[in-house]
């Protein structure tokens, strides 16, 4: 039975404990954060073992054999570290550590300890995502990336955390480097890591704050950012984080030379993009089940203009969006289509590489190569405008 | 009722949290109103600017508002604003829209760092938790009956699938534990559905617009509404009374009206619009099939619709308010029917509706 431990009774330590408490051959022996009453909220909901109220106890009494930590990503390198330190795997949340420097320590610490990492990227897990890379290790693509686009937005009038976040000046989220960036983008930069070969792609970057929160008298906080990264001469990428772009979407496009791939995280899709093209007007045919009823249009607008090369297409795409549609709903009877399964499974495929001893689901140089690129998009950042201190008043 | 029944005078300091909530202004008025003069008022950053300009507009007739700006997950910040108050009206809470760590680190957090900050002071007369009817467990108690300050709270609060339920229930249990231990003076309010203009949307104890259509389930069932004016007297008087320490108070108006008759009135005043009305077999039903579901599944449905909320939301429940009438001397000012015309009118005016 692995032992498990959770560090910061947070929000997203319920996620953590709900999909932990779904694995078999896993129990938690304890949490522990440092406000006593969130732990103990925390072990009354989830049934663990025991809380504490210092890490030190929770290491040497419950002697977890991994520890997740859910803390705020300021405290993960310290955290982590001291885990490691006393002989126990580490599970770190996103953002791993604040840069790659701590990142590099940390991993440099697990190697030499013999002792396994990961970060929750959890998302590259989800069912669409290992679909997306089964097909890619497939060979779909015809070769190694051409070129990829990752959208990954975060709509701030959505939920109370941007509206605490906005008015609070001493959120912890404000003293990260790259504040708001910094906690969230990290999910949509490692679909980009993943396939990158390079170990130092160039990075350019361009970010400002939104008219909406320059509206609110925010000046600190930069919501709007795109990003090329670039292999020399190999593969290329665009990264697009925004606050208001509608609809607010997660999405991973990947282009090789023989096929593309687009994988929507919020409709849970993968559109296959064949490559090569029809040899008539039957080019141009379907849509996918949301889109079914765009798609139909377009199909009958096709039809009415006689375009029979544009004709082909959307039927083949909505078959594709019929073949997910009857995969979500698989996947959904199968009672796994929870809002974080993505999760279960990196967690499983970490706890079994700790069992076995076998590989991570996240290869130490992608966490790594994420991280470089967010302080390099953070140092851009940070020349191109002015930096607001974070204590100081709006 | 004479200030001489009162624990505190016109000029000790009194600690209003939440001041620019939605109860918060209507306190700091019938405190004003009752001649209390040295206010604070706790506010976060966030708050509105406008509720803000309007607690400052109070202080004109020669009372003192203090504004205090901070966090009470600061325990700075709440040893600032509680220095010398005698009489703590807690009404800043978390709503529970994010999660439970949420929910519960905004109200039982909070309300332990205010609690320790009173005790450093060593001046507190009484500190009056605002808490809900949310706290109220229905599961064993037969249809139609009175719910009063007398019946159970919620054993397992965690269950319900509602964070709202369960912080309040923590936050209610911390408060009575720091009032054994430590002293602490204390009285509870557990106001009904506080409603009236500036609060737009339809109790969910009405129905619920969860799927795209209006699901009606209140049916018959009265629906507790105190309106925030007469909520805010009751509260104010929970604060100031002599003799009630340790005790708790429902607050519900008189004439409370049926959830269909206020379904009806709203669509009349405020906005027409479909529901569908589910009767209360079928959707103690399906409160039920969504918990097994959900329990079966793990959780691929959130268990936000369990046969403990059903009982708590939309069980046939009659409603008391002898013991906040006859120990604090309250009576509901602003009549349920009046009530209803103004809130009515302030949905239209706002253009916001459920």
């Amino acid at each position: 039975m692995l032992k498990v431990a959770i560090v910061g009774c947070g929000k997203i330590a319920d996620a953590h404990a709900s999909q932990i408490q779904r694995l078999k051959g896993c129990e938690i022996v304890g949490v522990y954060d440092r406000e006593p009453l969130m732990a103990k909220q925390f072990y009354e909901r989830f049934s663990v073992k025991r809380y504490f109220d210092d890490l030190t106890g929770l290491l040497s009494d419950a002697r977890p054999d991994v520890v997740h930590v859910t803390t705020p990503p300021q405290s993960h390198f310290a955290i982590a570290r001291f885990c490691l330190e006393r002989g126990c795997h580490v599970y770190v949340e996103k953002p791993f550590t604040v840069d790659e420097a701590e990142a590099q320590s940390l991993v440099e610490l697990a190697t030499e300890r013999r002792l396994k990492l990961t970060v929750g990227h959890d998302d590259q897990f989800s069912h669409v995502a290992r679909r997306m890379r089964a097909l890619v290790q497939s060979g779909y693509l015809g070769g190694p990336p051409v070129h990829m686009e990752s959208h990954y937005c975060y709509d701030l009038g959505r939920d109370g955390y941007a509206r605490t976040l906005l008015a609070d000046r001493r959120h912890w989220v404000r003293n990260l480097p790259g504040k708001l960036l910094h906690n969230v983008i990290s999910h949509g930069l490692a679909r980009i890591a993943e396939f990158l070969t390079s170990d130092s792609p160039q990075v350019i970057a361009y970010g400002f704050v939104s008219p909406f929160l320059k509206r609110l008298n925010e000046d600190a906080i930069v919501d709007e950012l795109r990003v090329i990264i670039a292999e020399e001469e190999r593969t290329t990428a665009y990264f697009t984080f925004s606050s208001q772009m509608r609809p607010s979407i997660h999405q991973f496009r990947v282009y090789g030379p023989k096929g593309g791939l687009i994988l929507d995280q919020d409709h849970e899709t993968l559109i296959r993009l064949r490559p090569g093209r029809f040899k008539s007007y039957l080019e141009k045919f379907v849509p996918p089940v949301i889109l079914a009823e765009q798609h139909l249009e377009n199909l009958l607008r096709n039809v009415k203009t006689c375009y029979l090369e544009k004709f082909v297409p959307p039927v083949i795409l909505a078959e594709q969006h019929l073949e997910n549609l009857l995969r979500n709903v698989k996947t959904f009877l199968a009672r796994d289509f929870q809002m974080k399964s993505g999760m279960k499974y990196l967690i499983e495929a970490f706890y079994r590489s700790i069992i076995e001893d076998g590989p991570v689901p996240i290869p130490y140089r992608e966490i790594l190569l994420t991280a470089r690129m967010m302080d390099a998009i953070f140092a851009q950042l940070a020349t191109t405008r002015p930096i607001v201190d974070a204590e100081s008043p709006a | 009722m004479d200030n001489k029944d009162f624990i505190v005078g016109p000029d000790d300091p009194i600690l209003v949290t939440g001041a620019s909530g939605f109860i918060g202004p209507r306190v700091v008025e019938a405190l004003l109103h009752r001649g209390f003069r040295n206010l604070r008022c706790f506010v976060r950053p966030s708050s509105r600017p406008s509720r803000i300009e309007a607690l400052n507009a109070y202080g004109r007739d020669g009372a003192r508002i203090d504004l205090v700006e901070g966090d009470l997950l600061c325990p700075e910040d709440c040893t600032r604003a509680s220095k010398d108050v005698m009489v703590v009206f807690h009404l800043a809470a978390g709503t529970g829209e994010a999660s439970f760590p949420d929910a519960f680190m905004n109200s039982v957090v909070t309300t332990r760092n205010l609690l320790d900050a009173c005790l450093q002071h060593r001046c507190l007369s009484r500190f009056v938790n605002i808490s809900s009817f949310a706290v109220y467990t229905n599961i064993r108690a037969p249809r139609w009956r009175l719910l009063d300050e007398s019946c159970p709270i919620e054993g397992r609060p965690e269950l319900r699938g509602d964070a709202y339920c369960f912080a309040k229930v923590k936050q209610e249990q911390i408060l009575t534990d720091y009032g054994k231990r430590l002293g602490i003076p204390y009285v509870i309010v557990r106001p009904g559905s506080v409603y009236g203009p500036g609060h737009d949307g339809i109790p969910g104890r009405v129905g619920i617009n969860t799927f795209g259509v209006f699901l009606h389930l209140g049916g018959f069932n009265t629906i507790p509404f105190t309106y925030v004016n007469n909520c805010a007297e009751a509260i104010v008087l929970a604060g100031l009374k002599k003799g009630v320490d340790g005790e708790a108070f429902n607050v519900v108006d008189d004439d409370l009206p049926s959830s269909r008759r206020f379904l009806r009135l709203y669509k009349e005043n405020v906005r027409r619009f479909t529901s569908i009305y589910v009767p209360h077999a079928v959707s103690y039903a399906l409160c039920y099939l969504w918990e097994k579901y959900s329990s079966r599944s793990q959780g691929q449905l959130p268990p936000v619709f369990n046969r403990r909320r059903w009982h708590s939301q939309w069980k046939k429940t009659r409603y008391s308010n002898e013991k906040v009438k006859a120990r604090l001397g309250w009576t509901p000012q602003v009549p349920t029917a009046e009530g209803l015309r103004r809130y009515f009118q302030s949905c239209v005016d706002m253009g916001r509706h459920a």
